[in-house]
Order: C-alpha cells, then sequence, then structure tokens
C-alpha cells in the first residue's frame, strides 16, 4: 500500500496528523505509475507536508485522493521535463517491496535472484524488519475497539505498531474522548493486519507444492542452487527452513502465511507491465507498485522538489515515537519519563497540603517554564524543536492576560487560540511561483476550514450568518499580523467557493452586502422555517383582538419579531423575508404600524 | 351612477377581509395574481349593484374598497393602479375612463397609473361587467323575446322605460346604451335616426 487514500477536511484538503505540518502546494498535477498515467488522477492538487504527499483530485476528491507516505520511500528523482514532457518528481518505495516487485513475472525468480541474490534474503532475515517489511503500515481500514464505551475506532494511518511505543502520540477514543492504552491499539492493530493478510490467501493446502522453482520467491538462495531439493520456506525471522504445509515456523512461530501474499501478487505483474497509455484501474488495490510519479504540468516543481528533499532529511515522522522533550524532575538531574511523572508527582504532592502546596506547585510551574522558555530560545534549533512548548505557553500566557485584563470576548479567545493552527493556513510563499490562482484557491479553501471548524464555531456564533468584512477581519487576526489578506484576495477567494464546492458560500443581498453563511443554510431551506412558523400562528390565537380570521390568515410578522425569534440580526431578516417575498412565498402589508409580512394568501386563494 | 341598487348584501371573497390584500404588491407574480382578484372582485361587485361606472372619489368609500371591519382601505393611488390595469389588454379591457380618462390623471397602462398614484383620484369610469358587444347581445335577445323587430324604440324606452324593468340593462347609462347601439348597428342589425333625447332605434 504505497499509495493511501487519505482523509479530506471539510474544504477538501487533506487532513493533516497531528505534528504534520504543509509545505507546499502545486496544482496541475498529474499521477503516474511507472511509466503509465494512473486514469482518474490527472488533474488535482499536490500538497507536500512534512509527512506526505498527497494528491487531491479537482473532479472527485473524495473518492481519487491518495497520499504516499514520505516514511516509505526510498529516493526521490527529479526529472526536469523535455519539449512536451513535463517536469516530474519520482517516488520510488523502500527496497523491501521493490525486491518483492521484482520477483512478479514468470521468470522474475532468476532475475531477481541473479541480479541480486544477497538482497532479499538480507531483508527478510533481519528481524528488524520482520514484522513491518510486507506491510510496514496498518489498512486504513484497521479499527480498534474502545474499552470505555466500546465505540469502534480506526487507526491512525500513521500508527506503526512496530515501532510504536509509550510516547507514540495516540489520538483519543472518537465516541467518549477517553485515550486507549497502547497496548490495546498495537494488539487491535495486529490483529486487523494478520487479518488482511490471510484474507486473500487460501487454506495452507493450496500453497503451490510444486518445484522448488516456483518457491524461489520464498527467497531462499538455496534453493535455487539446488532446483531439486525438497521444497522449503524459510522463516523470516529465525531462518529456519520450514516444511511447506506449516502455518508458522516451527522454530521461532512466526507467521509465514505473510509471505505467500508475494506469490498472488505475480498474478498482478501481468496487468501493470503491460504496455498501454495508462493503467486499467487506480493503483489502489495492488500493493507493489514500482515508482509514482507526479507530472507537473504547471509548474513548481523545483520548489515541491526542494522542499520535499527537506522533508526527507528532516524526517519528522520520526518525532511521532520520540519521547518528549525530558522534563526536570522534583531532584535535579533525574528526570522524569513520561506516564510516570505524573504518578511521582502526585506521591510528592500529598506530603504538602493547603496553601504551602498550592504555592509550591505554583513556583514549579514557574520554574518549569522558565525552563522551557530558556533552553527554546539558546538557539534557533532549540527553538524548532521545542516549538510546540512555547506555543502552548505562549497562548496560555494569552489567556491569562484576557482573564486579568477583564475583556475576553469569545473574538479575543479566539484570536488566541491562533498560533495552535498556524500549521493550516496557506502563506504565499507555500505555493509555486506566481500562480495567483492557485494562491486563490488555497486561501478559499483555508478559509471554508475555518468556518466549519466545529471547534470554533464561527458561524454558529454569529446565528449562522455573518457579513463578509467581519469574517475578513476575524480571519486576519488570527493570522496574528503575519501574511495578511488584502481584501481584493479575500473576496475574490470567497467567491470562489462555489466553484471549488467548498461547504460555506457567498451571498450577496439586494443591497449589496456580502454575507457568509453555511452551503447547507439555502433559501429553501430559510423559507421552510419561515413557513412552519407563520403556519404555527394559525393556531395560536394573537394576544389583541384582530380584525381577521386569524385561524384562516395567521398573522403578519415584522422583520423585528422575526429577527428575535429566529435568532438573527434585524438586517438579515429583513432580507430573508424579502428574499421569501420574491419567490412568492410571503407577501407584504404596509399598514400603519410598519411593514408586515404574511403567508401569501394573495395567490393561494382560501376557498 | 354609484348608488347601490340591489338590496341583497353583496358577499364578498375570503380574501378581501386579509389585510395584505389592500397593500399592492411588489413582486410581479403576487400582484399579477392580486390585480386579477381585485378585477374579479371589482366587476362581480358592480354586476351586484348594477353599477355602470364608477364616480371618483366617493366610489373610494364603498365597502368594495375600504374594508371597515378589518380596518384597511385600498388606497387611492392603489385603486388607480388597479383600474389601469383593468383597462389594460392584460386586464381586459373591463375599464374605460369617461372625458378621455388620460387627461384625469389615469392612463391605459399600470405604470402610469402607478406614477400618477398618490394624486386625487377624481372622475369616472365605466366598469364594463359586460362589454359593450354582450350587452349588444343582451339587447337584441330582449327585442327578439318582447317581438318588438321593425319597431322604433327610444333610448328611454330601453333605458329607464316600463318594459325593460327587469332586464339587465335596466337603468343603464345613456352615453353607455348609445355605445352598445353602436355595436348593434355595426352589425347591421338596427339602425338609429334622430337626435338628441329623441334618438330612436329601430331593430331587424
Amino acid at each position: 500500500m504505497f499509495l493511501r487514500q487519505i482523509d479530506l477536511t471539510t474544504a477538501l484538503r487533506p487532513l493533516l496528523l497531528p505534528d504534520e505540518t504543509l509545505l507546499f502546494v502545486q496544482d496541475s498535477i498529474g499521477l503516474y505509475e511507472g511509466k503509465y498515467k494512473i486514469p482518474h488522477y490527472q488533474n488535482g492538487h499536490a500538497y507536500l507536508t512534512s509527512h506526505r504527499a498527497c494528491y487531491v483530485d479537482n473532479e472527485e476528491p473524495r473518492k481519487y485522493s491518495v497520499a504516499i507516505s514520505l516514511k516509505e520511500v526510498e529516493r526521490v528523482e527529479f526529472y526536469a521535463g523535455f519539449l512536451k514532457s513535463s517536469p516530474k518528481v519520482t517516488f520510488f518505495p523502500k527496497l523491501s517491496k521493490r525486491a518483492s516487485l521484482s520477483l512478479r513475472g514468470p521468470n522474475s525468480a532468476n532475475i531477481s535472484n541473479t541480479a541480486s541474490p544477497r538482497t532479499p534474503p538480507a531483508r527478510y532475515g533481519s528481524p528488524a524488519h520482520s514484522l513491518s517489511s510486507p506491510t510496514p503500515q496498518v489498512s486504513v481500514k484497521a479499527t480498534w475497539i474502545c474499552p470505555i464505551c466500546s465505540f469502534s475506532n480506526p487507526v491512525p494511518s500513521n500508527f506503526d505498531p512496530s515501532t510504536a511505543n509509550i510516547h507514540t502520540p495516540l489520538p483519543p477514543c472518537l465516541a467518549c474522548g477517553i485515550k486507549p492504552p497502547l497496548v490495546h491499539v498495537v494488539k487491535a492493530t495486529i490483529s486487523s493486519m494478520t487479518n488482511r493478510q490471510s484474507a486473500p490467501i487460501a487454506p495452507v493446502p493450496l500453497r503451490p507444492q510444486g518445484p522448488a522453482g516456483n518457491f524461489a520467491p520464498s527467497t531462499s538462495s538455496d534453493n535455487l542452487s539446488d532446483p531439486f531439493a525438497t521444497p522449503t520456506y524459510r522463516c523470516p525471522r529465525c531462518t529456519f527452513d520450514n516444511d511447506p504445509a506449516l502455518v508458522s515456523c516451527e522454530m521461532c512461530g512466526t507467521s509465514l502465511v505473510a509471505m505467500d501474499r508475494r506469490l498472488d501478487l505475480r498474478d498482478g505483474v501481468n496487468r501493470v507491465e503491460s504496455p498501454g497509455p495508462s493503467l486499467g484501474s487506480a493503483p489502489l488495490d495492488h500493493d507493489i507498485i514500482e515508482s509514482i510519479k507526479f507530472s507537473f504540468r504547471d509548474g513548481g516543481e523545483k520548489i515541491f522538489h526542494e522542499r520535499l528533499k527537506g522533508a526527507m532529511v528532516q524526517r519528522k515522522w520520526l518525532l511521532e515515537s520520540a519521547p518528549p522533550v525530558p522534563k526536570p524532575g522534583r531532584n535535579s538531574g533525574t528526570f522524569d519519563d513520561g506516564p510516570y511523572a505524573g504518578s511521582g508527582e502526585s506521591l510528592d504532592r500529598n506530603k504538602s497540603v493547603g496553601i504551602a502546596a498550592l504555592e509550591r506547585r505554583g513556583m514549579e510551574l514557574r520554574k518549569t517554564n522558565e525552563l522551557v522558555i530558556g533552553n527554546a530560545f539558546e538557539d534557533l534549533e532549540a527553538l524548532m524543536t521545542s516549538a510546540k512548548e512555547i506555543i502552548a505557553l505562549a497562548e496560555q500566557f494569552a489567556s491569562q492576560r484576557n482573564i486579568t485584563n477583564g475583556n475576553t470576548t469569545e473574538t479575543n479567545a479566539l484570536v488566541s487560540q491562533s498560533a495552535s493552527a498556524l500549521g493550516l493556513v496557506t502563506t504565499k510563499d507555500m505555493l509555486g511561483s506566481g500562480s495567483n490562482s492557485l494562491y486563490l484557491s488555497e486561501l478559499s479553501r483555508n478559509l471554508a476550514e475555518f468556518l466549519t471548524d466545529d471547534a470554533r464555531g464561527i458561524l454558529r456564533k454569529e446565528g449562522g450568518i455573518m457579513s463578509l468584512v467581519d469574517l475578513w477581519a476575524i480571519f486576519n487576526r488570527f493570522r496574528g499580523g503575519v501574511e495578511l489578506i488584502s481584501p481584493t484576495d479575500f473576496e475574490k477567494a470567497a467567491q470562489l467557493w462555489d466553484k471549488l464546492k467548498l461547504p460555506v458560500r457567498l451571498r450577496k443581498f439586494k443591497s449589496g452586502l456580502l454575507a457568509v453563511q453555511g452551503r447547507d443554510r439555502t433559501d429553501e431551506k430559510t423559507i421552510a422555517s419561515l413557513q412552519s412558523w407563520l403556519n404555527s400562528l394559525h393556531s395560536i390565537p394573537p394576544p389583541d383582538k384582530v380584525s381577521w380570521d386569524w385561524t384562516m390568515f395567521g398573522k403578519g410578522v415584522t422583520a423585528q419579531e422575526t429577527a428575535e425569534h429566529f435568532g438573527w440580526s434585524v438586517g438579515v431578516a429583513t432580507e430573508e423575508l424579502e428574499m421569501a417575498e420574491e419567490r412568492g412565498v410571503l407577501c407584504r402589508e404596509q399598514s400603519f404600524d410598519g411593514l408586515r409580512f404574511w403567508e401569501n394568501w394573495i395567490v393561494n386563494l382560501p376557498t | 351612477m354609484s348608488t347601490e341598487q340591489n338590496p341583497k348584501p353583496f358577499h364578498f371573497p375570503p380574501h378581501h377581509s386579509f389585510p395584505p390584500f389592500f397593500t399592492l404588491q411588489p413582486t410581479s407574480s403576487t400582484r399579477a395574481s392580486q390585480l386579477s382578484s381585485w378585477s374579479a372582485l371589482i366587476l362581480s361587485y358592480c354586476a351586484h349593484h348594477r353599477l355602470f361606472s364608477l364616480r371618483f372619489p366617493s366610489a373610494l368609500a364603498l365597502p368594495l374598497f375600504c374594508n371597515e371591519g378589518l380596518g384597511r382601505r385600498l388606497r387611492a393611488g392603489d385603486v388607480k393602479a388597479v383600474l389601469a390595469w383593468m383597462g389594460s389588454a392584460e386586464g381586459g379591457g373591463r375599464v374605460e375612463w369617461v372625458d378621455g380618462g388620460g387627461k384625469k390623471g389615469v392612463g391605459t397602462g399600470t405604470g402610469e397609473g402607478e406614477i400618477l398614484g398618490e394624486e386625487g383620484l377624481t372622475g369616472r369610469c365605466w366598469v364594463f361587467w359586460r362589454r359593450a358587444e354582450e350587452w349588444a347581445a343582451v339587447v337584441e335577445e330582449w327585442v327578439e323575446r318582447t317581438g318588438q323587430k321593425g319597431v322604433v324604440l327610444t333610448l328611454y324606452e330601453i333605458g329607464e322605460g316600463e318594459g325593460t324593468a327587469g332586464e339587465e340593462f335596466h337603468g343603464m347609462d345613456g352615453e353607455l346604451l348609445r355605445r352598445v347601439l353602436g355595436v348593434v348597428v355595426k352589425r347591421g342589425r338596427a339602425q338609429v335616426f334622430g337626435e338628441g333625447d329623441g334618438l330612436g332605434v329601430k331593430f331587424f
């Protein structure tokens, strides 16, 4: 699974994993597998992140979006383009896969073994790779069951059971929010892996028992040298030659079933290597891929390649399993270690109680902060590594300042939370050279994400609709004074929402006011809610005596009443009422006490 | 002749007691529906009370335009717009202003009526709850029924005479009657002679 289906945000951008940052975006990208174009993956955006290279299709982003995990990439090649051929960046998967790939042809056993006779055994013989080499990553469909609420959660796609340790960040349960024990997730992952591996495999007896030539893929070069020897199946872990009928190694108990997958893959090889301008099917289904090319039809390849090289050198994915920055313990010199730190502290805390303890805790906190800040600013490198802590501290200070000033409006809170989302923001230097339209479309997606983020709930707080100017102000404050957006760019980006099929829309009122609202809040829905409200007035006797038959006609409502009822501003209520009137749903009555809107009984004459 | 001659009360349709009915709607589809409702209401009201013409501004006080119970009235400008619409081709030419109309401030198009909206509404207009052609047919049918073909009748006899007391056209304004007879003459079914009040007509 070199290419992996990815999750997208509401704005149809790749959902970034924890700690993942966006490095570069480029549009007009096509994908190749080997020499051949992959159908449906020919026009999209490339998103380079610190962990992945993603392709998001323009037409059907939910269906055709894939990513290459950089940690599975062996090397990257750059092709500058020639005449009509676009520049390309080629990703080669790690050797283990390519080795098995080269074994796939009918005669491939001989070829591969003569070409590099020692490589495959060396790989498989290495215990470090024994667990992860056939499928070093979990299937995206792996799930773990929460032990608290038994909700079935997906295992994060970057979770690797072979390297996971107590410091690996685990997402909490989606339903109850309780973090699972690591062991639990690892177990679930492994079991799903074995399920997946054994699924396509028939029961043991069906495994080919023929001449040893067929069996060469078992990577034993001994078999080659003596083709008529008793067929054996070499354990990848302990190199013990097992009887082919066995499912697991006689010596060490390693599952041998997984190895059979390479036999299946032989069938796939003809299809892959059959000549043709493009492949018959998307390569997501089969695991073995020679190489994936990103074809840059609209430039940007140089920066992409530069940043990609940088990311490959930085290897940020290694940080996932790295322990957090050590914190000084109670006794200087010893370091508390991850989960044990909490228990140690609580033991100590029990010794002192009351105000003294509180003061002491405060003191400790300040000391830690001091240390973190001190370390961070020692040099730039250190600042980069401890960026997360510094941001957390900065936010904490910001919120404290707000509390002391006593002006904690919601917008202020919003701004102070901003730093945590910096990774999501597209800046002009992240994008390919000179493509202003790409900048706008990315900005448009940024905005949509910003608006639809449930954690912030900007639209909800504003009653589901807010003016574009307000949004512009909040968004620029949210960017923290960096890379501010010009009003022109902002309006253009907002106008792209419709084109990009994003979940928010720009609405232009008759007065010319531009407002932002969710796509799901259509005029039809607004009208329906207005109608049901007016309809309900037929059964509620009006407070004052009225001269008309209220059971038949209901009651006229003013914009003021509508605004109160729906929680809109009066301006919005007026616009919505007039919109409904224009659609012929409502009609107006201009009377002494102002403008009232009624259900349109003029057209739908009551009998 | 805006006096009511029918003792039976007119039964107003339900939308006459719907408050927004008395505000001319800005939305075109709603407005079209409203105008045709008003037109139908005015025609049936005039037919009920045998009103051949409406004289303004006194007609504005009719229960037709002013629903006392509801406390709503159709403003003069809106009445003008409604009547103008009724006089237009769209409204079927059911209203025609006497004395040329236009100089009295109401044209035949809805737009013109709106522009002049707030000015005082004066003058008299025909309300053709039957068109002149339809009246001609009714008169001819009466002549046929009563066997008066070839007989010379004065206009007074037709309009006010005892012989027509039960007929629909009884009490018809002389001017309108002359128009109706003009239609009959044009069809070649009658001949008008004489002048002034002594105008006579002979059907054949």
